[in-house]
């Protein structure tokens, strides 16, 4: 990688491949999640991509801006935003696009929290007191939860030695993870429905009793950029816990590695769809016990890394 | 205990399958005695008024045109498909009948008027029916009519004044908070 | 007996010449009268006999002697009986002296009068506005009799309902009219620290839609039934047999025996199915969609029996003055018996799906509690009352229809949360389930319908209470002339359940709001139902959008027909 200064062909095509990717499936995915949903409730539920549609609907409507200020404006610009340059610098299948070289797991993480801040600017400039409500539980839901990614990918540089993305993600083989790797899937997995907003962690939508919380002044396109983004940042973190632990076929070939993965990112969807049929919401205070004990065992996952 | 009750969430929503139909492609049978829109006979009414007399929702309507002409008026759009009327009703000329996917634009798709034919009694100068033999006895008719004025009190106020222009009108108006 | 002769000579000792009579005709209702200025101190002397308040009722006598009447009602659950003490105030000084600072539950019941009868309370603690609308004209009663039913007062623009001052500290999250929790326009001032609710004030009755006094003015007994089945759209049954039992009970009317026990199957499916609509809501307010789900699945079971049954699936339309209109036939037997028999089954999957659920432990134990003290100063009924250890039901301690002949338990748990009021409704499904298999089994045969004969006298006063799945409905008729009553008065469980609910969010998180608030079933129509605005006739079912649009806007509209009428 160091030895190609230059981006090749190939590698510029991967970025916009990645983002055909990621835009195609993670309505599909999302559409998993609401049919696996609408059977555990005995429901015929929606056509898988319904998501989309509704995604297509909400830009065809109007956007309603209430406070007429620009952070409001801006803000699912840049959720948006971020979260496609994440997914731009993914390496997919252990393939490195053009833009991999540049970045390392630091920004990936700063990129992931940019989002999370764009909502967060979103919801304070919409002035309403469900949305900074909301907002209260999303930031606190934030703090607490991306240490928890970051240690994820920490193991990765540990093991490496590298901050580089390929090799934090693809560098360390299932088995070179030992017991340190098998309780970070167990953290993630547990962690799952909390990076991706769902039962039992969706407390800073909470339609009862936020409507909708952060969002609930956005409408129209700008409504469906954050939907959209939602629904990346959801597929992106479905597909982590996949790349990062389960070992690649070592087919060599990138079509057949990344089948298999985006199969089991699916896998991982139909998991996120039982676990929010079968949970009630937790309440903010609860959530953080929970996160707090997730935390400590990330930690300690890395202490015995940085001691075996 | 958590995970068992999962468990059981999962094993429990197996059996039943899916319940949801496709609705308006798929229906389920409509029960015999279904309370559904009223369906009114004119060849066996006898212009009686029981049905208005008894309407909780005061749907039917009773007009006399005139001495031999007595105008009676099923309103849809107030019906509460009690099926009162039906019991009520002497001659049983009002069935409720099974459709009751009836939504429509139009307010007179569901409304029924009949005109009956009334002849005066030769001896008191009242209304009855032709053909039957002493329905006068069973007429005493309370309220509901349309053409008592003091008696439409009770009907309809809110759609009936309701026109397009004040619809306009109303969004000049400000609310307190926009002050 | 003895009750009634204790309860006169301790009234007669302590308040002597203010003690007007007690009526002796009704063995189960206590019908007293006092003068005004003893009816604070008659009050108390009851509820220290061990009576539970009810409601208080407000009536119209001008015409008749120039007073308003004011009636407290109280039941005395260990033997049966209910006592209703009455007294008057003339229409030129109507002041009578609060009850509320003695017993909070009453506060809603007087308020309720001021507005609507123009009664004034001494020493109310928050004598506001509490049922008619904010630009309502001062001076104007709409439950007196000179008042018409349709009266549409001019709209005032500037007008708005002063809330309660925030306690310091303290942000305002307004909740409601429309929000997802409340599934009924009503409006919620909850005062919040971070998360922690501080407190919260109330300003609803905003589905007003006439019916009492619709039903006084407009139409005749056999009618009414209808309309008080659409009081509810949950507990619809219960208001009609409440309202039937009760002029039944004036007019003297024995209806056939067989009538009551469809009467009682009736108020028992409607048990099944509002239990198991509440264990769905409640599942879908604190975010659990699959119980919504599962339990509606289930319900539905019941809707469909009850569409068979009765030709309609919610409005059943059963029950009339004088019995009810549909029979129950063998072929009818054995589909109820089927049905019976698929919801228990269903329904012991889903108990035990979720009684050992930690999650859902998580978000219901602990959590909106207040004590058993509290229950019983606030007088709260139904299972909101049982989940904190008041055993009080008024199927066993006041048995109408064929509760008489039952056999049933009544689940009582002393948790004080919403937990056990999750329990407690899943146990009284099963049990409602036994009890229409036993009148399945005991039925005798016969008529199911009698006809009124004679005209009923005016002037009578009858009290019943039905329990209704939320708890215990009351119902109070005076009866009039022109066949229809003088004076009808509904209270629904929500109307005691819903005081308490600032108590019980008090101190609890934000996040826990809807779960609080929907531990009581409220039925904000049931609740609101008396206040006098009426331009639907009572029939909100029929309302289109159209109309509700204009509604809406005719409500601010100057130029109003009734107003010229009225003016004219």
């Amino acid at each position: 990688m160091t030895s190609t200064p230059l981006p090749t062909l190939l590698s510029i095509l991967q970025v916009f491949l990645n983002l055909l990717i990621f835009l195609a499936l993670a309505p599909l995915f999302d559409g998993i999640v609401r049919r696996v949903t609408a059977r555990v409730q005995n429901r015929q539920g929606p056509p898988l991509v319904q998501s989309l549609y509704d995604i297509l609907k909400l830009l065809g409507k109007e956007n309603i801006d209430s406070t007429g200020i620009l952070p409001f404006k801006l803000a699912p610009l840049i959720a948006f935003a971020s979260m496609l340059c994440v997914i731009a610098i993914l390496p997919m299948a252990g393939r490195a696009t053009a833009l991999t070289q540049y970045a390392d797991a630091i920004s990936l993480v700063y990129l992931l929290t940019l989002g999370g801040v764009a909502v967060l600017l979103g919801a304070f400039a919409s002035k309403n007191i469900y949305a900074l409500i909301g907002a209260s539980r999303e930031m606190t839901t934030m703090i607490m939860v991306e240490p928890i990614l970051f240690m994820i990918l920490l193991l990765g540089v540990l093991k490496t030695g590298s901050l580089d993305l390929g090799a934090v993600i693809y560098g360390t083989p299932m088995a070179a993870f030992g017991l340190p790797g098998v309780v970070m899937i167990v953290v993630s997995l547990f962690g799952l429905q909390a990076f991706v907003a769902r039962q039992p962690f969706d407390m800073a939508e909470a339609e009862q009793e936020l409507l909708g919380g952060p969002f609930i002044e956005y409408s129209g396109p700008n409504y469906a950029l954050f939907k959209y983004y939602m629904m990346l940042k959801q597929m992106f973190y479905a597909y982590l816990p996949i790349a990062m632990f389960v070992p690649l076929l070592g087919t060599g070939f990138y079509l057949a590695d990344l089948a298999l993965q985006l199969a089991l990112t699916a896998l991982v969807f139909l998991l996120i769809g039982l676990l929010s049929a079968t949970h009630p919401r937790y309440r903010i205070d609860q959530a953080i016990r929970y996160f707090g004990v997730l935390f400590l065992i990330a930690l300690g996952a890395i202490a015995a890394a940085v001691v075996l | 205990m958590w995970l068992t009750s999962k468990i059981k969430q999962i094993l429990m929503v197996m059996k039943p399958g899916v319940v949801t139909l496709d609705y308006p492609n798929e229906r389920p049978p409509v029960p015999e005695n279904l309370r559904g829109q009223p369906v009114f006979d004119h060849q066996k009414c006898i212009g009686c008024g029981g049905c208005s007399d008894h309407c909780p929702a005061r749907c039917i309507l009773v007009r006399d045109v005139c001495q031999e002409l007595r105008v009676m008026l099923y309103d849809g759009g107030r019906c509460t498909y009690c099926g009162r009327c039906a019991d009520i009703c002497p001659e049983k000329a009002i069935t409720m009948s099974n459709s009751f996917e009836i939504a429509c634009d139009q307010k007179e798709d569901i409304t029924t008027r009949m005109e009956l034919f009334m002849m005066t009694c030769q001896r008191c100068g009242r209304c009855y029916e032709m053909e039957k033999t002493n329905a006068i006895d069973r007429i005493n008719l309370k309220g509901f009519r349309y053409d008592n004025l003091e008696q439409r009190a009770l009907i309809r106020k809110t759609s009936e004044t309701f026109d397009p222009a004040l619809l306009k009108e109303s969004d000049n108006y400000q609310r307190p908070s926009d002050k | 007996m003895s009750k009634r002769k204790e309860l006169e000579a301790k009234l007669i000792a302590r308040l002597r010449d203010d003690v007007v009579c007690v009526e002796k005709t009704d063995p189960r209702t206590i019908f007293i009268d006092v003068k005004r200025a003893g009816i604070r101190e008659a009050s108390k002397i009851i509820t220290t006999a061990g009576a539970r308040y009810l409601c208080s009722v407000g009536y119209d006598n001008i015409e008749r002697d120039g007073t308003l009447g004011m009636i407290h009602t109280f039941a005395l659950d260990d033997s049966d009986q209910f006592v209703c003490c009455r007294t008057s105030a003339p229409v030129g000084d109507p002041v009578i002296e609060s009850i509320t600072p003695d017993l909070p539950s009453a506060g809603w019941s007087e308020r309720e009068v001021t507005d609507l009868l123009g009664l004034r309370f001494a020493g109310h603690p928050k004598p506001k506005k509490l049922v008619l609308a904010d630009d309502w004209p001062d001076g104007i009663y709409p439950l007196r009799k000179d008042v018409p039913h349709n009266f549409v007062p001019k709209g005032a623009e500037d007008v708005a309902y002063e809330l309660d001052e925030a306690p310091p500290g303290t942000k305002i999250v307004p909740v409601g009219p429309f929000h997802p929790s409340l599934h009924e326009p009503e409006h919620f001032a909850v005062y919040v620290d971070g998360e922690t609710i501080k407190g919260c004030d109330y300003r609803g009755f905003m589905t007003h839609r006439g019916i009492e006094k619709l039903c006084t003015t407009q139409i005749s007994y056999n009618e009414v039934p209808f309309i008080a089945e659409r009081i509810c759209g949950i507990c619809g049954s219960v208001h009609a047999t409440a309202f039937s039992q009760a002029v039944e009970s004036a007019a003297g009317l024995i209806i056939p025996r067989r009538a009551e026990f469809i009467r009682t199957m009736m108020l028992e499916f409607e048990r099944i199915h509002s239990n198991l609509l509440w264990l769905g809501v409640a599942g879908h307010l604190i975010g659990f969609d699959t119980v919504f789900m599962q339990a509606w699945r289930v319900r539905e079971q019941i809707m469909w029996l009850c569409e068979r049954l009765t030709g309609n699936r919610k409005t059943y339309g059963m029950i009339l003055v004088g019995g009810v209109r549909r029979d129950i036939t063998p072929e009818i037997a054995d589909d109820i018996r089927r049905v019976m028999k698929n919801i228990e089954d269903d329904l012991t999957i889903i108990h035990r799906a979720i009684e050992k659920d930690t999650s859902i432990h998580k978000r219901t134990k602990g959590v909106g509690t207040i004590t058993k003290q509290q229950a019983l100063d606030w007088s709260l009924v139904g299972p909101v009352a049982r989940a904190r250890g008041v055993d009080i039901d008024a199927r066993r301690d006041h048995p109408y229809a064929a509760y008489d002949e039952m056999k049933f338990e009544v689940p009582v748990l002393d948790s004080c949360d919403v937990w056990a009021t999750l329990v407690i409704r899943v146990v009284e499904t099963f049990e409602a389930i036994k009890i229409v298999r036993q009148c399945l089994d005991k039925m005798p045969g016969g008529e199911f319908f009698v006809e009124m004969k004679d005209k009923i006298p005016a002037q009578r006063h009858a009290i019943t209470v039905v329990e209704a799945p939320r708890g215990e409905s009351v119902h109070y008729v005076i009866t009039g002339e022109d066949n229809r009553p003088e004076r009808w008065r509904v209270r629904a469980p929500t109307f005691p359940n819903l005081q308490a609910v600032p108590l019980m969010l008090l101190d609890e998180q934000f996040g826990d709001f809807p779960i609080i608030m929907g531990s009581i079933d409220p039925c904000f129509s049931c609740t609101d139902r008396v206040a006098v605005v009426d331009l639907q006739t009572g029939q909100s079912s029929s309302i289109t959008k159209a109309e509700l649009d204009a509604l809406s806007r005719r409500a601010q509209s100057p130029s109003h027909s009734l107003q010229t009428m009225l003016r004219g």
